[in-house]
């Protein structure tokens, strides 16, 4: 899906004679560049990321021990017995609570603090690094900073609700708040660094063609719901697939809200991540029912991921035919104009 | 048209080239190796350096200069995780990779019988010259079905009571450690009985945190989640009426007679109650009084009773294991043998307040003359030995310890702390929970 | 058409005129957009003050000592008087904190460096090169995003075991030499940045692939570049499970060493906040130092399509 299809494919310095050595090597060169271009990667995956995978692939249908090793193979036990489990269940709805209670409120603050960067300000540089202070504490430490600060009894911002008035919320006792915590901790650490991408793309839009909207008369508000987030497209669908992937994996923030590193006493706040983990390493130890939780997990991702990539595209490309019928084309040439 | 492209072009190149010194010229960066410890590569024949994984505080600090003193020819590094549960992690990885677990691994009594379900890749260290150097129990922690000792002691955690004698005073119960001591009684009803004579006058809680007591309780019964004659059976949950019995009543004493603080171990809220008079007694085994003088530094009042309520206890303790995987697991054995004698353990203890597994150590005048000036000067160390003396009985730890006892400590969490189920519930709960263990 | 222009944008772009360019291009909108009122100013303090209140409350509790943080849920929003004494406290513990420090200089240079290059070559390549197989290899790199890592640390370990590369340095840098995010990323910006007429008017030029990656695709990608250099410098800093893992406490990064402070029975937050301040600290002066370069980078944006 090329980013704009109207353009020519990169060009194959056509029209030379064919025996030409040149035009060979360069047809080559055009040939296998691409392929040598993407190969690192590939490269590098085959030896820390497929092996991984694949090895997790044939332990999910064994019974294998975390110590004890491989017992035989059982086919689609592992995969029946963790779908079984309640708590495998409850592991899934408490990841997508904390996945919907950060990633829409962060995307839609990113975007909007973004536009408030977009703006000619003074002193822009200190600005957009204030947002991305946040981003540089590495998770572990947030992870204590708001332990200690969401603590039940004695903690800072119950402290504060009791001086303003507000009853004590149980921030680890209860499920719901518990999960509002983790992601305020998640939304503190990643909302100024998508704010970042998402600056970064507004950068490279025009700004001949959103002053020329705007000189047509489009309000700004119009103007940035119909050129600017349709022209962000791209970094969009970026910063949403990661942040569901990134999301739906959520690890370590849950993983430090208290000491035990569980999820809570009820596992009011265990991810499915931190379920896997626990059914890996902690009480059960079992690493063939682990890798199958892993491998159902990484369907799930695809799948959400997947919905994502195609709603993310219907909604900025309806926004773009729209910015279209309200005459785009002509804010274009009115930019070629001005170029010549 | 075509001669200001190339002329640009070709300064940009120069360009280019200047920037990334030539086009063809791979710029892949060299990783630089640096700082990577050598291990025992080309050192002469016999000059070996052992690795010793720790976590928490063995007090090794100073002892394992003072062995490549004894022995020149073996340098030994302390690897060292923060937590009991990070290094149970690691080591759990490393087993499972077949690699790279340090010559001598500290392991903790709770998960020792995890690891010990593959006893045939941990080395076995019997050595008749050894026999007897810990306490029976101890010993007895670390040895397969079939005789085999898979882990040199090096602490136990015998536990007394630690209380504050000032919140004591207030309540009009006695302070002094031999009076409180009595006052304690003997059984588990005794100390609730004290309790509720306590928090009637008081505005302070009894306890801390019911799933301590539990703990306590637990560590009094020799076949906790599972019968061992004559092989291990655990036994399902609901039908487990001894545990259940124990759940009941310290639900009971925690929230219907209110003596709880209703606070989790090692969570900020529990921390913070020590300088805020949350509660008035604790279960404390020896390495808990150096938790509770950090904790409650500038606090005057704690004091530690020589009694405990059921009979004696125990709560934790190491061991040192020696994987099978290991280059050098014959001197890896002579350094655990050695870091685990009563000479040594003792010096951990001075150091950290490790207190020794050995019987040696426990008539040893160099412990027996420890005080403790936090705790209004208490003679510490004889306090402790006799409470490692008063241990009779110590509970059958199988591969699904860890599981099951993690269970219960949720459930009586949601009821104390959380507050977010009731009793029957909760408990209802945990049998699921063990139930998927399986 | 606009052959003509072409050429200047890409010279400009290559020749590093772009501070010039990005000068000329706000002077021009300075006289079309005028200045945002205060409102915005307020808005943003707000956004900063609510960035920068966790950190300083670490450093407020860095400043005290553990009794003080359990008497005071709230603490005095002045600092106390005790953070250097913390610092060293720090310093001295057993934790191999300067050996850390430097660790994790190595790793995350190495790691950014490594990363950009090869991320941005292959973004190049799926984002503006056809080729047989593009889209199917291109989801599969995002696909490989959504593998639990977790997971994949003791078939990992395994090969770094018999690689016997175990606490070595090379184990942390070379898995992460190149990523899938960094290759995302790249492909996405390039996609909407670099225009097709810039690669067609270096290869008409007969500038090999490499070349025209070198002259276009590489400026082109400066600013989407700096912050993935960023964004990796930070994830290699922070990485704690693997690195623990693999090097341990005897050759450890600075969150391995870290980690260390809260191996006692006594947790003491002062002491742990002091080593989280100093954690950060590298990376909030790399931030002061690079984040101009970095976040002008962003404002001189790419080729105007």
């Amino acid at each position: 899906m090329p980013a704009q299809p109207d353009v020519a494919a990169p060009p194959s310095s056509a029209s030379r004679p064919a025996f030409d050595w040149r035009s060979f090597r360069s047809r080559l060169d055009v040939k296998s560049a691409p392929y040598l271009y993407i190969a690192p990667f590939f490269l590098l995956f085959a030896l820390v990321g497929l092996f991984p995978l694949l090895y997790t692939a044939f332990v999910s249908v064994h019974k294998w021990g975390l110590v004890t090793g491989n017992q035989g193979f059982i086919g689609l036990d592992n995969y029946q017995a963790v779908l079984d489990q309640p708590r495998f269940w409850q592991g899934m709805g408490n990841t997508f609570s904390i996945f919907l209670l950060s990633s829409v409120p962060q995307i839609i603050l990113a975007i909007f603090i973004a536009a408030v960067l977009d703006a000619n300000l003074r002193a822009k540089t200190f600005w957009r690094m204030g947002v991305l202070v946040p981003y540089v504490v590495a998770p572990v430490a947030v992870g204590l900073i708001f332990n200690q600060m969401f603590a039940d009894q004695s903690g800072f911002v119950n402290a504060i609700f009791a001086n303003i008035g507000l009853p004590a919320v149980g921030w680890h006792a209860d499920a719901f708040a518990s999960h509002v915590a983790i992601a305020t901790m998640v939304n503190f650490r990643w909302t100024g660094y998508n704010a970042l991408i998402v600056l970064a793309a507004m950068q490279a839009i025009p700004r001949d063609i959103i002053e020329a909207a705007v000189v047509d008369g489009a309000s700004r508000l119009r103007t940035f719901f119909s050129i600017t987030i349709p022209m962000l497209r791209p970094t969009l669908i970026f910063v949403i697939i990661t942040s569901t992937i990134g999301g739906l994996q959520i690890f370590d923030e849950p993983r430090m809200f208290d000491q035990i590193g569980l999820g809570g006493n009820d596992r009011q706040w265990m991810t499915i991540t931190m379920f896997m983990y626990e059914v890996g390493w902690g009480n059960q130890r079992n690493f063939g029912r682990a890798a199958a939780v892993a491998w159902i997990l990484f369907v799930v991702i695809v799948v959400i991921a997947l919905l994502n990539y195609w709603l993310t595209s219907r909604i900025a490309s309806s926004g773009a035919a729209t910015a279209k019928l309200h005459g785009a084309s002509r804010l274009l040439g009115t930019t070629k104009g001005d170029r010549r | 048209m075509r001669s200001p492209i190339l002329l640009r072009s070709a300064a940009a190149a120069a360009f280019a080239a200047i920037l990334f010194a030539g086009c063809s010229q791979a710029p892949a960066p060299a990783p630089t190796d640096t700082g990577a410890a050598p291990t025992d590569s080309a050192a002469p024949a016999e000059e070996i350096t052992l690795t010793v994984a720790t976590f928490n505080e063995f007090g090794y600090n100073d002892l394992l200069a003072e062995y490549t003193k004894l022995n020149p020819n073996v340098k030994v590094e302390e690897v060292k995780a923060a937590t009991s549960d990070e290094a149970r992690a690691n080591f759990m990885t490393k087993l499972a990779a077949g690699s790279g677990l340090s010559d001598v691994e500290g392991v903790e009594v709770d998960w020792l019988p995890e690891i010990m379900q593959s006893a045939d890749k941990l080395a076995d260290l019997t050595d008749p010259a050894l026999d007897g150097r810990w306490l029976d129990w101890k010993a007895a922690q670390a040895t397969t079905a079939d005789g085999k000792l898979v882990g040199y002691g090096t602490d136990i955690g015998p536990e007394g009571v630690c209380y504050r004698a000032d919140l004591f005073e207030k309540a009009g119960l006695p302070t002094d450690r031999e009076e409180v001591a009595k006052a304690l009684g003997s059984t588990w009803d005794d100390y609730f009985n004290l309790g509720k004579q306590f928090v009637a006058k008081s505005d302070a809680a009894w306890f801390d945190s019911a799933d301590a007591i539990f703990q306590g309780m637990v560590n009094q019964v020799a076949n906790p989640f599972s019968s061992t004659e004559p092989e291990e059976t655990l036994i399902p949950l609901d039908q487990n009426t001894q545990i259940k019995a124990i759940y009941d009543q310290i639900v009971k004493a925690a929230v219907d007679d209110k003596l709880s603080a209703n606070l989790q171990q090692w969570q900020p809220d529990w921390q913070n109650a020590f300088q805020n008079n949350g509660f008035a007694t604790m279960l404390c085994p020896g390495w808990m009084l150096g938790v509770i003088e950090g904790n409650a530094a500038g606090v005057e009042g704690w004091d530690i009773a020589n009694a405990f309520p059921g009979g004696g206890g125990n709560w934790g303790g190491s061991f040192l294991t020696v994987p099978a995987q290991g280059a050098h697991v014959e001197e890896a054995k002579k350094l655990a043998a050695w870091l685990t004698a009563p000479e040594q353990q003792i010096k951990a203890f001075k150091l950290k307040g490790t207190f020794p597994s050995q019987v040696e150590a426990l008539t040893s005048q160099d412990l027996l003359s420890v005080t403790n000036p936090f705790f209004n000067d208490a003679p510490t160390g004889q306090i402790l030995a006799d409470r490692a003396k008063a241990v009779t009985v110590v509970p059958f730890k199988g591969p699904n310890y860890f599981g099951y006892r993690a269970a219960i400590s949720n459930a009586i969490n949601r009821v104390d702390v959380d507050k977010t189920h009731n009793a029957a519930d909760s408990w209802a709960t945990a049998v699921s929970d063990v139930a998927a263990l399986g | 058409m606009s052959a003509p222009q072409m050429p200047v944008g890409m010279i400009e772009q290559v020749a590093g005129k772009g501070a010039a360019r990005a000068a000329r291009r706000r002077r021009g909108m300075d006289q079309g957009i005028r200045r945002p009122g205060w409102l915005t100013y307020l808005m943003l303090a707000v956004i900063l003050v609510i960035c920068a209140f966790p950190l300083y409350y670490a450093f407020l509790l860095a400043s005290t000592n553990a009794t003080y943080i359990a008497q005071n849920p709230i603490p005095s929003l002045i600092p106390q008087g005790q953070f250097l004494e913390n610092v060293v406290r720090v310093l001295s513990a057993d934790i191999k904190f300067w050996q850390a420090v430097i660790n994790s200089v190595i790793v995350a240079v190495t790691t950014s460096i490594s990363v950009v290059f090869f991320a941005t070559l292959a973004g190049f390549s799926f984002a503006k090169l056809r080729f047989r197989g593009r889209n199917g290899l291109l989801a599969f790199v995002i696909g490989t995003m959504a593998v639990p890592t977790q997971l994949g640390i003791i078939p990992l370990f395994i090969v770094m075991a018999q690689l016997g590369w175990v606490g070595n340095l090379l184990s942390v840098i070379v898995p992460a030499m190149v990523t899938a995010f960094g290759v995302f990323w790249m492909t996405q910006y390039l996609s909407e940045a670099l225009p097709y007429e810039l690669i067609e008017a270096a290869r008409v030029d007969g500038c090999s692939m490499i070349r025209t990656f070198w002259h276009v695709a590489l400026p082109a990608a400066r600013p989407a570049a700096a912050m993935l250099a960023l964004f990796t410098f930070v994830a290699s800093w922070t990485n704690f499970f693997w690195p623990f893992v693999v090097l341990g406490s005897s050759n450890p990064t600075l969150p391995v060493a870290l980690q260390l402070l809260q191996g006692t029975y006594f947790k003491d937050m002062a002491l742990i906040m002091a080593g989280v301040v100093l954690a950060t600290i590298p990376l909030l002066v790399l931030f002061v130092v690079a984040g101009r370069h970095l976040v002008s980078g962003i404002m001189a944006g790419a080729v105007k399509g």
